[in-house]
């Protein structure tokens, strides 16, 4: 066997990552919908001739991690029948290795000389396709027809023949046909410049680079090896609920066991509830790609973003359960389960490697997607709110960012309002929402929306009922809540995942509370100091200090009160001793 | 020499500043000089006192001083800026540190935000509401700004920045609190307008635009004060001008009112340089610069003659490679800027070997101090320097006419034990191997500024520069198919040269946000009278000669929809909206590989770029400062071969054949086999790579 020079590796991955990069930059540049420009849902990779990824563009993890399976049904479908020129289309989960609707993958075989040489792929969060609500994605589905349009895995174009039969029914469908379509030549221009990219890879390295390519695989997968290999064989399980659906929500279960052999990890999900009569629903693919996210966030080594790191690791759930459905199971919103795998493995984690997990998090991205008819347009606001971490064994959780499995972007207030009726009246931090812990989790964001006029509107939530765990001894972070204030000023609680959508009238105000970060340690181990500079900066209270640190704090001096503080910790301890 | 007068270009590094001065018949002198950290201006006054004494200049026949500084950028990688407060509409003051959310790195758990410039508690909100139209939909409420101030000066802050939502629209309820503010807080306190610096939609930028100005301000305002009292101490009582990150130059008064702008001040003036060394030339006028110097590799796209530029810029963020997508490791500035694609990769970069054999290259960086092992000054860890020594690419004596002295021994033995051993390789082969990834990491700053805007790098000449660009050109060159390399002359220290080929140049913005098919005709013509009018008032206030100005109209367009846009140059005459559109989707086209003639086309910004003509002329070099040269071995390949060392002036117009290395007091230009090197008519050296 050739030997492996270090030094080509290293030069052979920078040029694959830095054409997966520059295909992330063609897309947020030249997409048109504000999905995929400004929040930045979307993500790009290149794969080698097996199509396995071999690097991964700057986007985000949850999606990145299912480029594998869609590349396997690619394979096994198209194998023998792709040609120079061909881009493949799907987002159907049922058979195609998609997750939900909405997000539209596109694939492009690379040749080189007639050979194949490797494929680009993208994901794209689309606008709108279609279905029974603006954004495509209702909660309340129960069957994936009636959530858009399905795009089996099919030619978009043929031989650089675009597909216009295909074209004009995405057309017809969507309620944004110049946002869909001008996001899907977005993704099309990043397709063909990474195919110059890896082309000129190619011809540089000749036959050495396939050899290099199993090199970056193998040294991948031998870091993480390594990784796991650091941590304690056992079985350790996690466990986390989503709230519920509807009005009277019931729990519903995510169960992960997660047991390490030496340098393997498998993740089995059985015990998780079974599928639901609702679009909450998660194809394998993305519980597949929320726990190869976790585990690969273990490892604190420089890990090449390819195949080769998943070899060591398994995932099963069973058929018929919540993250492995059945046809036709709707999925449209299925995202949150994804974000909630995320954090029963990390919950899992946590028991084994305290000082690697992180507190549970805001509980990804809340949806609230709002639409209807604006200077004789169709308009579509679709809103994914992130925004907290939970607290780390060394520092406390972070808030304004995005969730730790995402990276998504918020949008500009002011392009909100200069494009459609709604008004943001508030876009800030919560006080005291964060889990106490001796690291603090993130505070919880909040955004109020004021319709400017009668608008439909439907949400997506978590994290009320169970809200973002803390770890050792922290507490858990603040609840979110969906407040509906009407024009008259009444407040009206809705549902974390209502089974229908709302009408907003006029003046009315959707108010957005996400959930806190889970903190990290005794609360009342908190140095008071520390304790103190939150006071001072608005994200603890007086009382906050008080109660959940047992530190006094003068309201008029902002001093810590040490006596009143020992006094506090040591009630504390004997009511723990009691 | 007595009757002429003198330009004085001074360009602050984080190591060295460089000086050049040229006099009335186009001679330049250079010096490089120590930088002084502690206080910059003493270092430039020691620098500027002693060239001036040895040149034996009178200090007051010196007409101008043109500077560039690292000062506004290291007060905020230090956190040394103003005590800083914000105010911001009810309920959004929390914009600065939501930021976009993004972050820079993915599967990191142990991530920690940039903390915000101005704390929570210094963030206080005021009761008013505009639309996006501009129009008031609450009124200001005074009593809050007052209370604002109020607490502001209990809380000593030294700055305020004022950012309201939607005031790019209308900038009636900033300029209220900004008199007030002015009222309670007096002159001392900086204040800054977010309408004013960036009257642009998009709140968080804006916010963090006037932020990093009023944080950097105070302090530019006293470097300012200090600098100029320390020429006058020398008798220097020229005016100061300062070049800002898009390649002009402006009074340093103005500058001290856009602090902000001073960022990336030195490398624009390498840029510039390098777009006056094909403007009016026929020379192939589109290249690419090519800037290497102790810690970072820099490139930047030139084509016509004028360098691209791009709006947004993250100061802090590390690496600025592929700007856009790397968000969130910084503190984003909203101005026009020279598009500086910048890597972790310098002379300074350290070499590392992982547990599992991977070598890296930066962007760790052994700095200043303790620099490279080879330089002897304290460095322990092997670094891309001590890899040219090991190579022969760099003298193995001294550096720097002899200001710099080498223990190439050292540099080697750190590089075998370190690199080359673990591996089981000798040690050349792991000195040309961390080569080759050292060229590879850097040319993804040429990639981010040539391929990542659809422009193929072998259509352009490069124009290497900084301490170590013309060690690594042939090679950088050689691996992205370039074949035309140009080293020009005071290449060491061309930012600092660079500043005496600047002109005075500002850009004047009309936001805009319209349909392209349903403008006005007259629309435009009327805009570009405006800015034209509104650029012409600028520069007479600032008492610079209108008459000599140059106008270039542009516009910013993007299709319906599209977050980002193009900028596309106005042409004269009637039509001109017509041609604009034409422009956009044939730049869309050649930049991301298709259009979309029938999808509506907005046009977002009116620009108005104008600039007057100040660059001296350069027509030769005082003798640098002599120094000896021998030939030594240097290892292309695998083999070292003996190989001859020259000066720039032993070639000449006839075209040398590789190997040799050229040494000029300030750099050292490699010419490798399979590449050739001539002079041209004017001094630079021409290089030609054959492979």
């Amino acid at each position: 066997m050739k030997r492996i020079d270090p030094i080509t590796l290293e030069v052979i991955r920078n040029g694959l990552s830095s054409i997966a990069d520059e295909m992330a930059l063609i897309i947020m540049r030249s997409a048109y919908s504000p999905v995929v420009r400004d929040i930045m849902d979307y993500s790009t990779g290149l794969c080698d001739p097996d199509g396995r990824v071999i690097a991964q563009g700057l986007t985000l993890p949850i999606q990145l991690c299912s480029f594998p399976r869609v590349m396997r049904f690619l394979k096994e479908r198209f194998g023998d029948n792709m040609a120079p020129g061909d881009i493949f289309i799907t987002n159907d989960p049922y058979g195609s290795g998609g997750q939900h609707l909405p997000d539209v993958y596109v694939l492009k075989p690379i040749f080189n000389d007639g050979a194949l040489a490797g494929f680009a792929a993208t994901v794209a969060h689309h606008t709108d396709l279609g279905g029974i609500v603006p954004g495509s994605v209702a909660i309340y589905a129960t069957e994936i027809q009636q959530e858009g349009l399905r795009i089996p895995l099919m030619k978009l174009h043929e031989a650089g023949q675009p597909n216009r039969t295909l074209l004009g029914l995405i057309e017809s469908n969507t309620r944004q046909p110049v946002e869909v379509l001008g996001d899907l030549r977005a993704q099309i221009a990043a397709c063909t410049t990474a195919e110059k990219g890896l082309i000129a890879l190619v011809e540089r390295y000749g036959a050495d680079f396939p050899i290099y390519v199993q090199a970056l695989h193998d040294h991948a997968e031998a870091m993480m090896r390594e990784t796991i290999r650091e941590l304690p064989n056992g079985v350790y399980v996690g466990e986390d609920y989503l709230d519920g659906l509807g009005d009277n929500p019931v729990p519903i279960r995510i169960r992960a066991t997660v047991t390490i052999a030496d340098d393997t990890i498998d993740i089995d999900f059985a015990g998780t509830s079974d599928q639901v009569a609702a679009s909450i629903n998660c194809p394998i693919s993305l519980p597949e790609s929320a726990a190869f996210t976790a585990i690969r966030c273990l490892s604190r080594r420089d890990i090449p973003n390819c195949d080769g790191y998943l070899k060591p690791i398994t995932v099963r759930a069973p058929e018929g359960s919540l993250l492995n459905p059945l046809f036709p199971a709707a999925c449209g919103a299925r995202g949150v389960v994804g974000y909630r795998v995320f954090d029963t493995i990390m919950q899992a984690l946590a028991k084994v490697v305290p000082e690697r997990a992180v507190g549970g998090s805001e509980g990804g991205p809340f949806l609230m997607a709002a639409g209807g008819t604006h200077q004789g347009r169709q308009f579509v606001l679709n809103e994914m709110l992130v925004g907290t971490w939970g607290a780390r064994a060394d520092r406390d959780g972070i808030e304004g960012i995005s969730n730790p499995a995402a990276n998504i972007s918020n949008q500009p207030v002011e392009m909100i309002e200069a494009e459609m009726p709604v008004e943001i009246v508030r876009y800030g931090f919560v006080t005291d929402s964060g889990g106490a812990g001796r690291n603090r989790g993130g505070l919880a964001f909040i955004r109020e929306f004021r319709f400017q006029q009668e608008t439909g509107f439907n949400l997506r939530g978590d994290r009320r009922d169970h809200p973002p765990f803390g770890i050792d001894g922290g507490s858990c972070g603040a609840p979110s809540a969906h407040i509906l204030v009407a024009a008259d000023g009444s407040e009206h609680m809705l549902p974390a995942m209502p089974m229908h959508a709302f009408t907003a009238h006029a003046g009315d105000i959707f108010r957005l509370v996400g959930a806190g970060g889970g903190g990290f340690g005794e609360a009342f181990e908190r140095e008071p100091a520390r304790v103190l500079a939150d006071v001072i900066e608005g994200k603890v209270s007086v009382v906050g200090a008080a109660r959940d640190y047992g530190v006094a704090i003068d309201p008029a001096t902002l001093a810590v009160d040490e006596a009143a503080t020992r006094a506090l910790r040591a009630e504390n301890l004997q009511g723990a001793v009691a | 020499m007595t009757t002429s007068s003198y330009r004085i270009g001074i360009d602050i590094g984080g190591t060295f500043t460089d000086l050049a001065l040229v006099d009335d018949s186009g001679t330049v002198a250079i010096r490089k000089v120590a930088s002084t950290p502690d206080d910059y201006s003493r270092g430039i006054a020691n620098g500027l006192g002693a060239l001036i004494h040895d040149l034996g200049i009178d200090p007051q026949a010196i007409s101008v001083i043109v500077h560039a500084t690292t000062v506004a950028t290291n007060t905020i990688l230090e956190f040394k800026g103003a005590l800083t407060g914000l105010i911001t509409t009810a309920g959004f003051r929390d914009v600065l540190e939501l930021r976009r959310l993004r972050v820079p790195v993915l599967y990191d758990l142990q991530y920690d935000k940039p903390p915000p410039l101005v704390p929570r508690r210094l963030r206080l909100e005021v009761n008013e509401r505009l639309g996006p139209d501009g129009k008031v939909r609450i009124s200001l409420n005074e009593d809050d700004v007052v209370r604002a101030a109020e607490r502001f000066r209990v809380e000593r802050v030294e700055a305020v920045a004022i950012s309201y939502l939607h005031a790019y629209a209308n900038a009636v309820h900033e300029i209220r609190t900004e008199e007030i503010l002015r009222d309670v807080l007096g002159d001392g306190v900086y204040i800054c307008r977010g309408s004013e610096i960036l009257p642009e939609i998009r709140e968080y930028e804006r916010t963090s635009t006037a932020v990093v100005n009023a944080y950097v301000g105070p302090v530019i305002r006293n470097y300012a004060d200090a600098l100029a009292g320390r020429l006058t101490e020398i008798g220097v009582t020229a005016p100061i001008e300062m070049m800002h990150s898009g390649g002009g130059i402006m009074r340093l008064a103005a500058s001290v009112k856009r602090a902000a702008s001073l960022v990336e001040s030195g490398p624009a003036a390498g840029v510039i340089a390098c777009a006056r060394l094909v403007r009016g030339e026929d020379r192939g006028a589109n290249i690419i610069s090519f800037d290497m110097g102790g810690t970072t590799a820099k490139a930047a796209l030139i084509e016509n003659g004028e360098a691209a530029r791009t709006d947004e810029y993250e100061v802090g963020a590390g690496i600025n490679l592929s700007s856009k997508l790397v968000k969130g490791g910084g503190y984003p500035i909203k101005m026009p800027f020279i598009d500086v694609s910048e890597i972790g990769a310098g002379g300074g970069s350290l070499v590392s070997l992982d547990g599992l054999g991977r070598v890296t290259v930066g962007p760790e960086s052994a700095g200043a101090l303790p620099g490279p092992v080879c330089y002897g000054r304290g460095g322990t860890r092997a670094t891309l320097t001590d890899v040219f020594v090991t190579l022969g690419y760099i003298n193995d004596v001294t550096l720097a006419g002899g200001s710099i002295k080498v223990d190439a021994e050292a540099g080697r033995a750190a590089l075998r034990s370190q690199i080359a051993d673990p591996l089981g390789q000798d040690l050349l082969t792991t000195a040309r191997g961390v080569l080759t990834l050292a060229v590879s990491t850097m040319t993804r700053a040429v990639k981010a500024v040539s391929t990542y805007r659809g422009r193929d790098p072998r259509d352009f000449t490069l124009v290497a520069f900084g301490g170590n660009g013309p060690v690594v050109a042939a090679d950088i060159a050689s691996a992205l198919g370039i074949r035309s390399i140009v080293v020009p002359l005071a290449a060491g220290v061309f930012s600092g040269f660079g500043l005496l080929r600047s002109d005075v140049e500002q850009e004047f913005v009309q936001p805009l946000l319209a349909d392209a098919a349903r403008l006005d005709a007259d629309r435009l013509p009327c805009l570009k009278a405006e800015l034209r009018a509104r650029a012409v008032a600028a520069l007479a206030a600032d008492g610079y000669d209108t008459a000599l100005a140059e106008f270039r109209f542009s516009a910013d367009l993007r299709y319906f929809g599209q977050a980002y846009e193009l900028n596309i140059a106005g042409e004269a005459g009637s039509g001109a909206v017509d041609a604009l559109v034409e422009g956009f989707h044939r730049e869309h086209e050649r930049t991301y590989g298709h259009r979309s003639t029938n999808d509506p086309v907005q046009i977002v910004n009116a620009r108005m770029n104008v600039r007057v003509p100040t660059a001296s002329n350069i027509t030769r070099f005082a003798p640098a400062p002599a120094f000896v040269r021998r030939d030594r071995l240097v290892t292309f390949d695998r083999e070292p071969a003996m190989t001859p060392v020259i000066g720039r002036e032993a070639l000449d117009l006839r075209p040398r054949s590789g190997p040799f290395i050229i040494e000029d007091y300030d750099c050292t230009c490699v010419v490798p086999p399979k590449a050739s090197a001539r002079l041209d008519a004017v001094g630079n050296i021409e290089i030609e790579v054959t492979s």
